[in-house]
């Protein structure tokens, strides 16, 4: 629920009735989820320029005909997509050392058939609140970035110089400017970046 | 006998032999040499011996012939001399002259002369024309007055000495005078002189078996030969013997030659027999010389023979040892000595019991023995297990092969035995039966594991399916209890729920099936079965029997019913079964120390009751031991599984022989074998062939 309305849950596994009786149970939480019978499925919708523009996460079975689960997972790798989508695995076997393996190589979770459901739910809650921090930051990066882009030359240097705190009359000798445009300056630049101090702007482009 | 007790050919005998042989054919080569030298020897003194006979011979018949002639000449003188008796006149003295000279060849001419030499009557030989033609005998008038005179003398007849006479027809005649003296008062009278040839004496006067194959002659002193007769051969060997004639007023050799036919290797008899002799005494000797050459080969060829044997007796792993009838031991070899460790001193000559039969079996042992040299018993011909000792003390499993020794003359002497050490096969056939056991076990393992596996994976699926629809439906009962707000109203709780239950129930199912595929797993072994002939069944399994069998000392005895059907079964169980039926009878026998071990499979059709109930026809099979019988508390307890009588055993044999058997419908039961022991019997399903069931 905090996750947001938009959170969608990818289910991965060849058995059907597992993965309808998993997106019953996430519907029962107020999760929305989004099936697939294999590796191959899921990867199709990855090929079809798939972005993570929402929440989400990935219960991917390890064990598949096809395209295995640790084969899906390589893919997701390769694409960058572990870190906005959190995989939690299913296993039946518990393998430990492959278990370890996958964590460290960016699994969020590896869970061992047959698992305590709800602890899953809150496991898969977890990874999408996850999700959905990242794609924030994300999101806030980009929105930042396009305001930079908006400021002119001259207003650019006029706030690396103000990160700086140099005061007004500084800057203006060392742009060779008058003090009065600086102050112009300075003001589009904190109505450009939607800032109201100079402490707030240096916070802001430090982020960055 | 005893090529063992040899000692080996070292390098000074070899040696000295050779040297043996270079004296052996240097006397030989003596010998022959000898033998040689020795014959011609032989032959040579034969020759001589013969030479030196014709020689005495030779001198004999000159000496006859010169007695001969002395004779002849004396008895002439006394034919002359009686010419003048009784007064004769020339004319009867002519006529008896001429009678005379008719007698006498020698004499050429006979002459009656005075006191004065002068003639008053002659007569000359009828046999040739007067010998004086030519040369006149006036010639002749010195020799006849040397004669005469030489007569006077003697008061005697006497000679001349010869002269030459020539003839008419160019060849000449040698002569001499014979003068006889008429004495009366003293004083001659007369004389009568007759003129002799030479060579007519010669033929005439010598008899004539004398100058038969020889040649005489009148030589004087020096050699001059005056008159000759008989012809000389030439190229043969010529013997000479010559004796003096020694006549009043004259002197000569007469002379003898004599030879030989022809050049003879052999010239007479004893030559030849020596010869012979010689010649029979070298081929015998050839003939000696080459047997014992032939002698000499055998004998290399048996010493080679030998030597290869020893080679072979030396390189075989195979310990052999031969045994008269008394049981004493007369030979072993190298490979026997050395498995035992004892040397072959020690073993030779050794009665029983031998060094090496282990004192606990010693009994055991002299029963076999006594059966074996009794002869009632032939030995086995695959050989049989037997324990030996070595020196140190060690007991080793040895497999031993008899068969009787047996002389040229067909008699039975003693046992020749054949002795392969096998605890290093015994060591391997142990480590390969462990190892196969422990690969048996694994594998069987391994697909309990997988199925386990399988099962698991099969389960977990509904579970966990059955799991998720029970939480979310717990989920939304509490929401439905926490309070009646939004979600209710956008959520059909009631209606989910219900989907959620008949999800579960499909599951539940699902997993119900799932057990089922695992019963219908095991139970597909029922479309395995096929008909077995029960021979095959026993014969799957001897290898393996025997094998432990052999280890235990258990004979085995199978009896299959001729004509048996086919039974119908899974035929990899139920050699398990009579593997493991046939183990425990043996393991029994083994334990309990039985004297006289054995087991008996046996294989027959049994009709009766069970296979009129049932309407099928049943084929049973036993195993039964001599052990020592199952105790009456533990028979109760025999097919609970896990019980178990054995240190390492899992309590599963015979309960799952049992449970097997019943799958194939048939029984497996026990009961006491007589006079003990144990038999244990099951049934299998005959395959129904001429009744159409099934």
């Amino acid at each position: 629920m905090q996750a947001g309305h938009n959170a969608t849950v990818f289910i991965v596994d060849d058995d059907v009735s597992v993965r309808e009786a998993l997106a019953w149970l996430l519907r029962s939480r107020q999760l929305q989820s989004e099936v697939f019978s294999g590796g191959h499925e899921f990867d199709a919708v990855l090929e079809s320029g798939f972005s993570a523009s929402s929440p989400c996460c990935l219960l991917l079975d390890v064990r598949m005909p096809g395209m295995s689960g640790l084969a899906l997972f390589d893919k997701l790798l390769a694409r960058g997509l572990v870190e906005v989508m959190p995989v939690i695995f299913l296993t039946g076997h518990a393998d430990v050392p492959t278990a370890v393996d996958l964590v460290k190589r960016g699994a969020f979770d590896f869970c061992e058939k047959p698992f305590s459901d709800n602890a899953l739910v809150d496991r898969v809650e977890q990874a999408l609140k996850r999700s959905a921090a990242l794609l924030a930051a994300r999101n806030e990066k980009l929105v930042l970035q396009r305001r930079l882009t908006e400021l002119t030359e001259r207003e650019r240097a006029v706030m690396r110089l103000v990160i700086e705190g140099a005061p007004n009359k500084l800057i203006a000798d060392q742009l060779d400017i008058s003090v009065r445009t600086v102050e112009v300056h300075r003001a589009r630049v904190f109505d450009k970046m939607e800032v109201k101090s100079a402490v707030e702007l240096a916070n802001l482009v430090r982020s960055l | 006998m005893s090529a063992a007790a040899l000692p080996a050919q070292s390098a000074p005998v070899r040696a000295w032999r050779r040297l043996a042989a270079s004296k052996r054919s240097s006397l030989w080569g003596l010998l022959i040499a000898l033998v040689a030298a020795m014959l011609v020897t032989l032959v040579w003194l034969a020759g001589r011996y013969e030479a030196s006979q014709v020689q005495s011979r030779l001198d004999r018949d000159t000496a006859d012939a010169l007695a001969d002639l002395r004779s002849a000449l004396t008895r002439n003188a006394q034919s002359l001399q009686a010419l003048q008796s009784g007064r004769p006149t020339p004319d009867s003295w002519s006529n008896d002259a001429a009678a005379l000279l008719r007698e006498h060849r020698e004499w050429m001419r006979i002459e009656w002369r005075n006191a004065g030499l002068e003639t008053i009557a002659s007569a000359d030989s009828p046999f040739r024309p007067s010998v004086f033609a030519r040369f006149g005998r006036g010639n002749a008038q010195a020799d006849v007055a040397l004669a005469c005179g030489n007569a006077r003398r003697v008061s005697g007849p006497a000679y001349s000495s010869s002269y030459f006479l020539p003839q008419l027809d160019g060849m000449g005649l040698q002569v001499m005078e014979l003068c006889v003296p008429q004495i009366a008062n003293g004083q001659p009278t007369g004389y009568v002189v007759a003129t002799y040839s030479l060579t007519e004496i010669l033929s005439d006067l010598v008899g004539p078996q004398l100058t038969r194959s020889k040649q005489v002659a009148f030589t004087e002193a020096d050699g001059t030969r005056l008159a000759l007769h008989g012809s000389a051969r030439r190229g043969s060997r010529i013997f000479t013997s010559q004796q003096l004639l020694d006549l009043p007023g004259n002197t000569m050799l007469l002379r003898m030659d004599s030879w030989r036919g022809a050049p003879d290797l052999f010239p007479n008899v004893l030559t030849a027999l020596v010869t012979a002799m010689s010649i029979a005494l070298l081929a015998v000797l050839v003939l000696l010389a080459r047997d014992a050459r032939r002698r000499l080969q055998a004998e290399r060829d048996l010493a080679d023979a030998l030597a290869f044997r020893k080679a072979m007796e030396d390189s075989l792993v195979t310990g052999l040892r031969a045994r008269d009838r008394q049981g004493r031991i007369t030979y072993v070899n190298p490979a026997f000595c050395q498995m035992l460790g004892f040397s072959a001193e020690e073993l030779l000559g050794h009665t029983t019991p031998p060094p090496y039969w282990p004192p606990e079996l010693a009994g055991e042992y002299l029963k076999r023995q006594e059966i074996r040299l009794s002869g009632q018993k032939a030995p086995p011909r695959e050989g049989y297990e037997s324990v030996f000792m070595r020196k140190d003390g060690s007991r080793f499993p040895v497999l031993i092969i008899e068969a009787p020794l047996i002389n040229k003359d067909g008699v039975q002497t003693g046992w020749m035995s054949a002795f392969l050490d096998i605890s290093e096969q015994r060591r391997v056939e142990e480590l390969s039966r462990a190892s196969q056991e422990r690969l048996q076990a694994t594998a069987r393992l391994a697909t309990v594991g997988e199925m386990a596996s399988l099962l698991s994976h099969e389960l977990n699926q509904p579970l966990a399916a059955i799991s998720s629809y029970a939480t979310g439906s717990i989920n939304l009962l509490n929401l439905q209890t926490a309070g009646a707000g939004a979600a209710a109203t956008e959520f059909d709780a009631l209606g989910e729920i219900e989907v959620a239950m008949r999800r579960i129930a499909e599951q539940a199912e699902r997993a119900g099936k799932v057990i089922k595929s695992v019963h219908d797993f095991v139970r597909r072994r029922d479309q395995e079965r096929e008909p077995m002939a029960p021979q095959a069944l026993l014969d799957a399994i001897m290898p393996l029997v025997s094998l432990q069998a052999r280890k235990v000392g258990v004979p085995v005895r199978i009896r299959v019913e001729d004509g048996l059907p086919a039974v119908v079964c899974d035929s990899t169980m139920v050699e398990q079964v009579l593997l493991n039926l046939a183990r425990n009878a043996m393991q029994a026998m083994d334990q309990a120390r039985v004297s006289d071990p054995s087991l008996a499979i046996e294989v027959r059709a049994i009709a009766g009751t069970l296979a009129a109930q049932s309407g099928k026809a049943w084929v049973e099979f036993s195993v039964a031991d001599l052990g020592p019988g199952i105790p009456p508390e533990i028979q109760r307890q025999l097919f609970t599984p896990f019980f178990t009588t054995k240190s390492e055993g899992m309590g599963l044999g015979l309960s799952l022989c049992r449970t097997v058997v019943e799958q194939h419908g048939g029984s497996l039961r026990f009961e006491p074998n007589h006079p003990q022991g144990t038999i244990f019997r099951f049934t299998l399903p005959a395959e129904a062939a001429g009744r159409g069931a099934n």
